[in-house]
Formats: C-alpha cells, sequence, structure tokens
C-alpha cells in the first residue's frame, strides 16, 4: 500500500508563493518538499534585510499571512502573538498529516516583528539519527568554516551532553545582539520510533530549561497529538496550537488557487469533490486524485474554448460519472497501456459500460507472468490457506468425490466450531509450509492441467513427453523471483526442522485474478 | 500609534516577566518559614562553619525547585563572593558516570580559570576532581553540587553519588550536595552504602493553594509605578485588573486551572497566553482574554481528531465499536473487513469502497493514535492480520458522531442498534 505519485500540480506553497515577491519560484514535481521549506527558511530571515522599508503595520501582517494560508484565520493569529517579541514560552503545533502546519509556522515566522536574527530548522522526518540531528542544528547556527571541514567532522558528538554544551555555546554567541534566534523541530513524533527515542524526546521538550537563554525560542510541529509526549516522570508542557483539517470549502479553496482555468475547475470541483471527501480528507491525497479525472473531464471539450452552460456542464458530468466511481476506489492508478488505449478508442461508451458495471467483478492481471509463475502463485496460495491435514481430501488422485461418505446434518456444536475456525482463519492470516508440500501441491496441480492444455499443445509435440518437467523446470528460479516480488515471503528456517519455511502473500482476489488463465 | 506602542511596550514587560523565573518566585524572599528560607539557613550555616551537608529538594513539576535554589545561589553569592564554587549536573544528560566526571572537571576549570582537556580520561578527570576538593577545603571553599534529576543519577550502580558522597565524609573537604527531583522517593532509591552517607534532610515542595496562586498572580500582572511607561496608562491598568480579580468569573477560571494542575508552571503558562491575547489597541487586560486563554488550554486533542474524520474512517471505527461489543476479545484488518462488508450489504449503502481504499484509510487512523496495534512488534506479520484495538472509548465516539454534521444516519442507526442486540 503505498503512497500516490503526486503530479505535478500547483501545490500551495508555489501557488502562495507566487503573490510574494522575495520568494523562490515554483519548483517542478522533482523536487522534494523539504527543499521548498529550506527555502522559505533562509528567505525567513533574509526578508529582515530586503523588506526594512516597507511600512507595514501589524493589520497588513496578518492579511498577508491570511491570504498565503487559507482557512487559518484563528491558528494564523495564535502564531504571531504567541511566537513574538522574545522572549516567549516554548510553542507546540499539533494536527493531522498536511493541514498546513510547518508551512505556517514558516511563512509566519517571516512575518513577525521584531525579526528574528536566526532560524534553525530541523527537518527530523529527514535525519536518521540523533548524531545527524545534533550536526544539522549546530551548523545551521554557527556554519562552519569551509577549510575547517575535516576537523568539523570529527567534532560530531553522539552524547547528549556534548550536544547541550555546544549548543548553549553556539546559542550564547549568537544571541549577544538581544535579538530573538528560533528553533524549529518539525516532525516530533517520528524520534519516538528511534533508537533511545523517549530519552531524546524528553530532551528535546526540555531544552528551554536546560539552556536558560531568553532570546531563544523554541517550537515544535508534530503530527501526534501533545499526550503521545506526556512520559511518566512529567515535563514541562509548552503552548499548544491546533490545526483542525480542512473542510470541503477550504479545501476547494486551496485547489483553486492558481489554476489556469477556474469557471472549468469550479465546475469539475462541484462535481467531484464531495464524494471523493468522504473518502479521505486529506489534501494532497484529494489532489493527486482528481488530476487524471480533471483531464478526463476535459476530453469532451477538446481544445475548443467554450463557454460553459447548462447543457455542456451536463454532458461534462455524465462523462465523467463512470470514471468517477472507478477513482473512488483506487488509491493508486499507474496509467498502462491498456488503460490509456482503452480511453482513446472510439468505441468508448462501450467500455465505459464495461468498466462502470463491472466495478466489482475482476479484471485481468496488470503485469505478466509466465504460466509456471502463475501455478507456483496458486500453488503457494493453496498451501497456505488450508491446514496440511487436508492435503490428502483436496488432492486425491481420483478427483476427490469418490469418498461416498453419508453427507451428515451438521450439528449446531460443529457449526459452531466451523465459526470459530473461519474466524481463527480471519485472525492468523496466512500460514507457513515447508518447501516439499509447495512442491507436492504443484505437481499435483500440473498433472492435473497437463491432461487439458494437452490438445492446445498438440502441434508442440516434443514437449508433450516433457511437458510436466516443462513446467517444474526452474522452479526454484520461479520460487525465489516470486519471494523478491514479496508474493512469497520467506521465514527463518525452524530449528528443529532445518528447512525453511514459506508464507503467501496475496489475498483472494489477486489470487483470483492469477487463476484466470 | 501611540496607545499601540504603549501596549507592545506593556506586553513586552509583562512576557519578559513571566519567563524570567527570578522575577516569579521573587515573593518568597520576603515570606518567612518557606522551603527558600531553610535552604539558606542550611547552605548557608554550612559555609559559614566549614561542614559538609547534603539535601534533596522534592515536589512535582514546576513548583519552584530550581528556581528557589536559584535565588539562594544569588543571595549567597552577594554574601559571600569567594567562598563559593558551583557545579550543576543534570541527570538528563550526564547520568553516565564517565560523562559526570567529564563534565564536573570541566566546570571546575571553569570556574578557576584552568584549561580543560577533552582527550582526559574518566580516571584522570576523577583524581583531578578529588585533589580540587581537597585543595578547595583546604582554602575554605565550599563547593555545592547540584543535580538535577537526582532520581535519574539512582538508577545503575550510583558510582557517582557514591563517590561524591564519599569524598564528602572526609576531614579537608567542603562540599554541600542539594539533589531535585520530581520523585517524592527519590531517597528510597538510593542504595544502602549510598544512603547511610547521605543525611536524610529532605525540603518538600507541594503545589500552591489558592490563595498563593492568587497573589502571584497579582504579583505578576500588576504593574508598579517606577516603570518606564506613562503613569496614567498604569493606574488604568492596574484599576481594571483588581476589578477583573474580584469578580466571580475570574475565580471561577482560577478553580478549573487548578483542578487540572495547580503549579507554578500551568498558571505561568496561563498567563503567557493572556498577556499575548491582550488587546493590542487599548493595551488592556480584560475578562476576555482570560477567558480565551483558558478554553486554548483546554482542549481535548482526541476529540478534535475525531471531528477530523471521513466519513470512511467512521466508517471503520464503527465496525471496530460493534466487533468489541461482540465481545471478539481480539481482530484485526480483515475481521474488520469482514463486518463492513456483511453491513454494506444488509444495508446497501453508497459508501462501498474496494479493500485497499479502506486500508488506506485504518493507516490514516493508525497515523492519527485513534487505534493502535495491540501486539509488540514480535511476529513479522502482515499489517493485516495484526491485531488492533481502539483508544478510545464508545462515549467519545458517540458524542463525536452526533457532533458531525456530515454523518449519515445509517451510521448513527449502527452505532446505535448494537446497544440492543
Amino acid at each position: 500500500m503505498s503512497q500516490p505519485v503526486t503530479p505535478r500540480r500547483t501545490t500551495r506553497s508555489s501557488a502562495g508563493s507566487a503573490s510574494d515577491p522575495a520568494s523562490p519560484t515554483p519548483q517542478s514535481k522533482s523536487m522534494p518538499k523539504s527543499t521548498l521549506r529550506r527555502q522559505l527558511i533562509p528567505a525567513a530571515a533574509a526578508a529582515a534585510k530586503d523588506e526594512e522599508e516597507e511600512g507595514e503595520n501589524d493589520r497588513s501582517t496578518v492579511d498577508l499571512l491570511l491570504e498565503a494560508l487559507p482557512g487559518r484565520r484563528a491558528q494564523a493569529s495564535d502564531l504571531l502573538r504567541l511566537l513574538a517579541p522574545a522572549p516567549a514560552l516554548p510553542l507546540l503545533l499539533y494536527g493531522g498529516a498536511a493541514t498546513g502546519k510547518t508551512r505556517a509556522l514558516l511563512l509566519a515566522l517571516r512575518h513577525i516583528r521584531p525579526r528574528p536574527h536566526r532560524v534553525a530548522y530541523a527537518a527530523l522526518r529527514s535525519l536518521p539519527s540523533p548524531r545527524a540531528l545534533f550536526a544539522s542544528l549546530l551548523s545551521q547556527l554557527s556554519p562552519p568554516p569551509s577549510s575547517s571541514s575535516a576537523s568539523s567532522r570529527q567534532r560530531v558528538n553522539d552524547k547528549p551532553s556534548d550536544f547541550v554544551a555546544a549548543l548553549r555555546d553556539a546559542l550564547a554567541g549568537l544571541c549577544t545582539q538581544g535579538d530573538a534566534v528560533y528553533l524549529v523541530f518539525d516532525n516530533l513524533e517520528v524520534v519516538k520510533s528511534w533508537d533511545k527515542g523517549t530519552q531524546l524526546i524528553g530532551l528535546i521538550l526540555r531544552l528551554h530549561d536546560l539552556l536558560r537563554l531568553p532570546q531563544v525560542v523554541l517550537v515544535y510541529v508534530s503530527s501526534a497529538t501533545p499526550d503521545a509526549y506526556y512520559s511518566m516522570t512529567g515535563s514541562i508542557e509548552p503552548n499548544h496550537i491546533y490545526f483542525p483539517d480542512y473542510t470541503v470549502d477550504e479545501v476547494r479553496v486551496i485547489l483553486m488557487r492558481g489554476h489556469p482555468n477556474p469557471k472549468l475547475y469550479s465546475s469539475f470541483l462541484s462535481v467531484a469533490l464531495k464524494p471523493l471527501f468522504r473518502v479521505t480528507r486529506r489534501v494532497d491525497e484529494l489532489g493527486a486524485a482528481l488530476e487524471p479525472l480533471f483531464r478526463r473531464y476535459c476530453e469532451p471539450l477538446g481544445d475548443s474554448k467554450v463557454v460553459l452552460d447548462e447543457s455542456i456542464k451536463r454532458r461534462l458530468f455524465e462523462h465523467i460519472q463512470p470514471h468517477l466511481a472507478v477513482a473512488m476506489n483506487e488509491t493508486f492508478s499507474v496509467p498502462t497501456r491498456a488503460s490509456v488505449d482503452q480511453c482513446n478508442d472510439t468505441g468508448g461508451k462501450a467500455s465505459t459500460k464495461r468498466q462502470f458495471g463491472n466495478r466489482d467483478s475482476l479484471t485481468e492481471l496488470e503485469f505478466h507472468m509466465s504460466v509456471s509463475a502463475k501455478y507456483l502463485l496458486l500453488s503457494a496460495f493453496l498451501a497456505s490457506r488450508n491446514p496440511a491435514t487436508l492435503d490428502a481430501a483436496l488432492f486425491d488422485s481420483t478427483g476427490g468425490s469418490d469418498n461416498h461418505k453419508r453427507k451428515r446434518k451438521s450439528s449446531q456444536a460443529s457449526m459452531n466450531m466451523k465459526d470459530t475456525m473461519v474466524e481463527e482463519m480471519l485472525m492468523k492470516g496466512p500460514g507457513t509450509f515447508p518447501l516439499e508440500r509447495l512442491l507436492a501441491i504443484f505437481q499435483c496441480i500440473t498433472s492435473v492441467s497437463e491432461d487439458s492444455l494437452d490438445d492446445v499443445e498438440s502441434s508442440a509435440n516434443m514437449m508433450n513427453g516433457s511437458g510436466m518437467t516443462g513446467l517444474m523446470s526452474d522452479v526454484l528460479l520461479q520460487l525465489s523471483t516470486l519471494c523478491n516480488s514479496n508474493f512469497i515471503s520467506k521465514s527463518r528456517s525452524c530449528p528443529l526442522e532445518g528447512s525453511a519455511r514459506y508464507r503467501s502473500n496475496v489475498d483472494q482476489d489477486l489470487a483470483l485474478k492469477v487463476s484466470t488463465l | 500609534m501611540a496607545a499601540a506602542s504603549v501596549a507592545s511596550q506593556a506586553q513586552a514587560v509583562l512576557r519578559a516577566r513571566l519567563c524570567d523565573p527570578g522575577f516569579v518566585h521573587s515573593a518568597l524572599r520576603s515570606s518567612p518559614d518557606t522551603n527558600y528560607s531553610k535552604l539558606k539557613y542550611l547552605v548557608a550555616s554550612s559555609i559559614s562553619e566549614a561542614c559538609n551537608n547534603s539535601v534533596l529538594l522534592l515536589g512535582p513539576r514546576g513548583c519552584g525547585k530550581a528556581a528557589v535554589v536559584d535565588m539562594v545561589l544569588e543571595d549567597l553569592k552577594k554574601e559571600h563572593p569567594d567562598a563559593i564554587s558551583v557545579i550543576r549536573l543534570n541527570g538528563m544528560l550526564h547520568s553516565d558516570d564517565n560523562c559526570a566526571t567529564k563534565e564536573i572537571a570541566r566546570q571546575l576549570c571553569l570556574e578557576h580559570q584552568l584549561s580543560f582537556s577533552k582527550m582526559a580520561s574518566s580516571d584522570d578527570n576523577t583524581e583531578f576532581i578529588i585533589d580540587m576538593l581537597r585543595e578547595c577545603g583546604l582554602a575554605h571553599k565550599t563547593i555545592l553540587f547540584i543535580l538535577e534529576e537526582f532520581d535519574l543519577f539512582a538508577q545503575g550502580k550510583q558510582r557517582l553519588l557514591y563517590s561524591l558522597l564519599d569524598a564528602m565524609q572526609s576531614l579537608t573537604s567542603q562540599a554541600v550536595v542539594i539533589g531535585l527531583s520530581c520523585r517524592l522517593d527519590a531517597d528510597q532509591l538510593l542504595e544502602k552504602r549510598v544512603r547511610s552517607r547521605f543525611s536524610h534532610r529532605k525540603l518538600l515542595f507541594v503545589p500552591s493553594s489558592l490563595d498563593d496562586i492568587k497573589r502571584l498572580v497579582e504579583h505578576l500582572l500588576i504593574m508598579a509605578k517606577d516603570s518606564s511607561l506613562p503613569a496614567k496608562y498604569i493606574t488604568d491598568y492596574n484599576s481594571r485588573l483588581t476589578n477583573i480579580f474580584s469578580d466571580k468569573k475570574f475565580k471561577g477560571i482560577l478553580n478549573s486551572l487548578m483542578d487540572a494542575d495547580a503549579t507554578t508552571s500551568n498558571i505561568l503558562r496561563f498567563l503567557f497566553r493572556t498577556v499575548s491575547y491582550m488587546d493590542m489597541e487599548s493595551g488592556f487586560l480584560s475578562m476576555e482574554s482570560f477567558l480565551n486563554a483558558l478554553s486554548a488550554m483546554q482542549r481535548q486533542p482526541k476529540m478534535d481528531s475525531l471531528q477530523d474524520l471521513s466519513i470512511l474512517e467512521l466508517y471503520i471505527l464503527v465496525c471496530m465499536h460493534r466487533l468489541e461489543d461482540k465481545e471478539q476479545s481480539s481482530y484485526n484488518f480483515t475481521s474488520i473487513m469482514k463486518e463492513y462488508r456483511s453491513i454494506q450489504d444488509a444495508y446497501k449503502t453508497s459508501d462501498k469502497y474496494a479493500s485497499t481504499v479502506c486500508f488506506r484509510a485504518f493507516e490514516h487512523l493508525l497515523d492519527r493514535e485513534l487505534i493502535s496495534f495491540g501486539d509488540i512488534r514480535g511476529r513479522n506479520q502482515a499489517l493485516e492480520y495484526r491485531p488492533v484495538k481502539l483508544l478510545i472509548s464508545s462515549r467519545e465516539l458517540a458524542q463525536s458522531l452526533k457532533l458531525n454534521t456530515t454523518c449519515p444516519a445509517v451510521l448513527q442507526k449502527l452505532f446505535d442498534r448494537e446497544r440492543y442486540m
């Protein structure tokens, strides 16, 4: 389950920065988000030197900030009031993902008066360890001279006590002029998953007390709520600011910003946004899902600039509706060649009808697998899902229906047992199986299919005799390929038996897709 | 413009006051028989009588232990300028013995203008410390060791504590060890041999009573006449403030603050927020700023998170709740999906989504910490099969469903109906 690929769109940052003259130009989609933020940070301090003569009073500061942050009136005013002037108690911004916390903070740091002397930003999500965090912060506060880069590498410290001492020295050097220095820790919840993370979080949250420097203001940004940071021995709580998720209207405003075709896009959003909003409220996921849909929406118009009226809107709506239904069931769409061809052919009506009607039914596999790999995958699936004791009954050479056992009316107790067994299966997930069992099932399946394949392979007579070995060859090679693509996972070998055990990772839908040869 | 600058000046003055622990606790100097006076008497007498002593300051966080120690040190430095040197250690940073000896040696070097070598080994540092203790003892200079987070020093072998307290037993040394801890049983953590060398003096810090807090608030917010602001403004400001203090609503605010947390740091946070919400045009604090600050401090994060969920995520939570009601002791994502499918088949709502979309919503809930895995990461299982549990109570879920305006009626029905089954 991977994250959706974000196509090129007018991001909030680039749309917002279009109104601000001292901002970086909008970045292409290949630039990760963190570099965009890193460009905002020196701009925050550099703006102090650039915009000295702008005689702004307080009202327009708030207005400027609000223009760049739609729907964040209360949070922006809170930020401006609590951050400046120094000295200030530490501050914690929390809220869900993609709610604009970091962006609001960095923009606010640009607009507060008096201007901060230095802003040091620790992007904890991109730092792998405490040592990297210490190095990053210290290098931002006191940039080492370029000639002594070798010696500075030796001074990279690992221990918290060395770090706090070095930090205090660096900050004392900066604070002599009386200007404020802001330390920002972004994505604080990431630290909990580090090695010795809880101690480090305690240290970071108590930096205010440890440093005792009034001109240093600490700001934390976290997507976990404050009660995730309460430890057993307590710590000094920072002031909180909460960032709620955006409502539908606010999302609409955000997505509309800077769009080249506002009328068309707004009619599209009025159709497509509300249904998608029921699934997820995160702006980044919505943007990623809406982008290909908007391209579909504009298809009937072609290139002509058409005045939108009701009839055209209705036509567009009918065109987009089946695609919308499909899009709501996808998290991640990679446009394959087949689907691209489908939408380009003139029999569009037929294909869309098929897509709309068969929403629940199986489509073909989007990737290619060799026949023996498919058989191997299916046998792994069967081996995982069925207990070993059923093998004899399932794979009986006579087809398994010869037992002539009378079908007893199942009693209540046995039905209960069956229910509990089914629930246990749901809970435990796929079981493990040794290699021999896999190969045995594989042989059974392929021997059964051999008879049906004989008529197909009538031309390739040479292969007939070695048909079974044709499928059996390189089975271990196929197995290792499937393991590498994570269809089958291999566990460590059991110490008693000594052989490796495997587990199948495919679910039933994929197995059914594979089985439609 | 003039009013705005006066307001911003006043705000700056108040904020500086609130962030300065020395100012906050300075009222303690005048009152008798506080912990401050006791500590001062203890340290002063051990300095003047050239004897060794140890004391523990215990109390919950934010009650002013470190501030009291700082005030005592300030006073003593004025009275006996050359007779004391201070070494500060913190349990969070220096609980490792080598770190601690290095830090002590470093601070000693700093105080006595000696050069400190970072490459010195731990044995060298220890020898140096012992020598310095003897030298200072002979020169009648008392060394004050301030150990913050004392309980963290008491983990492990307690070698540092033993060596410090042992060095104090000799005749030539003059040292006072002051330990600060938020654990009230910090002295029980000491080993037998360490405890026997420790004089069992403890000073207990308690959270303040309502009267103390009222006095503290007045001390912090009322401005004195001699500050740099215009006199008329100060009189107006003070009179408005005294009106607010006598208001019943203000007593209610203080009571609700104290019900949650009566420590000084909580009051300071509240006052800081109030001062930040000062009306910048008039420059006065109003009851509104107090009320806004209180409501901002008393948010309920889980309820807020629940309001931010999408419809599909609410469905998943309701399914989990139904499974818990059916007394299923443990369930995972596949059982939740089974329940979800059965609900969709029964009620035929428009919200039927594929498994991948539901899994993404499930991961969002995990990120928000409204649900979590029930097992520690022992077995290397796929995420769909690990048992999960709800981290919110059914009352919170019920309330959030009621407050959610876009919630479909069928969800509410599903949630209520299980009560009758």
